[in-house]
């Protein structure tokens, strides 16, 4: 479909079992309206979904509905999926990301949030901190590289809502602290993602 | 990194994570539109949350779940999702296109606005602002934050200068006044916070920038 992609699968590794296993469920949805691989994709994503807006502050029943939205979505747009560009847990974070805000804010509003969307074209030249990102091993082993302040930052600035002064009152540190933190893991990440040997220097 | 003005590291976190504010993620989407490299990080960010939800402790759905999705599933098939009609200014980044906008307002010699009518938060929101070759903006400060991206032309402030692309983050802490340094009008996207605050007598003649 897009000139890149035959490339890009050349020099891409091959990605873990599970991650690969889920992306072909995704396919086989896209393909024939695979009930079967839904329901194994719902049985994985459906209850991290759910967890994940319960992190955000929502009650155990709205998040039930936020999971089954998102699902629904994952359905109705599984043809856009294109596991070149993302993988599935990638996709539906995605999926998740761009419904957050309509879903914890209350209110009727009709305008769309901005989206981000994975399958769209990409630039001319992809950067190759999409392909490294891609890669799952790579960026396990990015990860693995941060402290356990530096991921516990991150996985609170990806699930709560109003991050920032959340992070400094659990971690109880100035917000000054906590935007120092979250910018030196996001620098150490991108180090790490963007060094060739996966951060060995 | 990349050359120029950028987004901090922590507000593209925040809109990698979907938790910035709405007028505040509009600025941020059109300067990624033009800034491929931030984009690609962004997406890169993307595969981050997503091993992040893989890792979360799952929470037990209701038994009938399933059945519920593949019934709504079954009840639109064939429906075409409908895509947001595009307003009719074809020069700006295409998230910008995806909201109505007001009619432009005059604010002074050379200078004119419209809203972006993007989501609201609060006091915050989101407006166009073209400012003529060689014109600045009253001197002020801010009731609360102000992200500018730069969509045409370019200006500089008494510290910097800013091109197409480049992001500019002042705060209540910041007395500025940017002057436009493109030999053709500078058209810039804004969320704004709270009321703009001008410094002097000669400001307070500019009374219609304040209604900004």
């Amino acid at each position: 479909m897009h000139g890149q992609v035959s490339t890009y699968q050349r020099i891409r590794p091959p990605v873990t079992a599970v991650g690969g296993e889920h992306d072909r469920l995704i396919e086989a949805v896209a393909l024939r309206r695979d009930r079967e691989a839904f329901a194994r994709l719902f049985e994985h994503f459906a209850p991290r979904l759910k967890a994940y807006l319960m992190k955000a502050g929502a009650p155990a029943g709205a998040a039930e509905d936020f999971a089954q939205d998102a699902m629904l979505t994952v359905w109705r747009k599984a043809e856009l999926f294109d596991s070149s560009k993302a993988r599935a847990a990638t996709w539906i974070f995605t999926i998740a990301r761009n419904r957050r805000l309509d879903v914890l804010r209350q209110d009727a509003r009709r305008t769309p949030m901005p989206e981000i969307e994975l399958s769209q074209e990409e630039p001319e030249r992809p950067d190759q901190i999409v392909l490294m990102a891609e890669d799952a091993l790579r960026l396990k082993s990015a990860m693995a590289r941060l402290t356990a302040d530096q991921i516990e930052v991150l996985r609170l600035a990806f699930f709560q809502d109003n991050p920032h002064s959340e992070i400094a009152r659990r971690l109880d540190l100035p917000l000054g602290t906590v935007k120092s933190r979250i910018r030196k893991a996001m620098i150490k990440l991108r180090t790490l993602l963007d060094d060739e040997k996966g951060g060995e220097a | 990194m990349t050359g120029g003005h950028n987004p901090s590291e922590e507000r593209l976190l925040a809109y990698a994570a979907g938790t910035l504010s709405p007028p505040e993620a509009v600025v941020v989407a059109a300067h990624l539109a033009i800034r491929p490299q931030n984009d690609a990080w962004v997406r890169a960010l993307q595969a981050v949350g997503g091993r992040l939800l893989d890792d979360l402790e799952p929470e037990p759905m209701p038994d009938d779940a399933l059945a519920r999705v593949l019934a709504r599933a079954e009840a639109d098939a064939g429906q075409v999702l409908a895509s947001t009609p595009l307003n009719d200014m074809v020069g700006l980044p295409e998230p910008l296109r995806r909201y109505a906008l007001g009619p432009w307002r005059w604010l002074g010699p050379g200078m004119r606005a419209r809203d972006v009518h993007a989501p609201r938060d609060g006091d915050c929101r989101v407006i166009l602002l073209e400012i003529g070759p060689g014109r600045e903006t009253p001197r002020h400060t801010h009731g609360g934050i102000e992200l500018t991206c730069v969509i045409h032309g370019a200006y500089a402030t008494e510290t910097a200068r800013f091109d197409v692309g480049d992001f500019e983050e002042a705060d209540t802490e910041v007395l500025h006044q940017p002057r436009v340094v493109s030999p053709d009008p500078c058209l810039c996207v804004v969320a704004l916070d709270g009321q703009i605050e001008l410094d002097g007598w000669l400001g307070r003649l500019m009374q219609p920038f304040i209604k900004l």
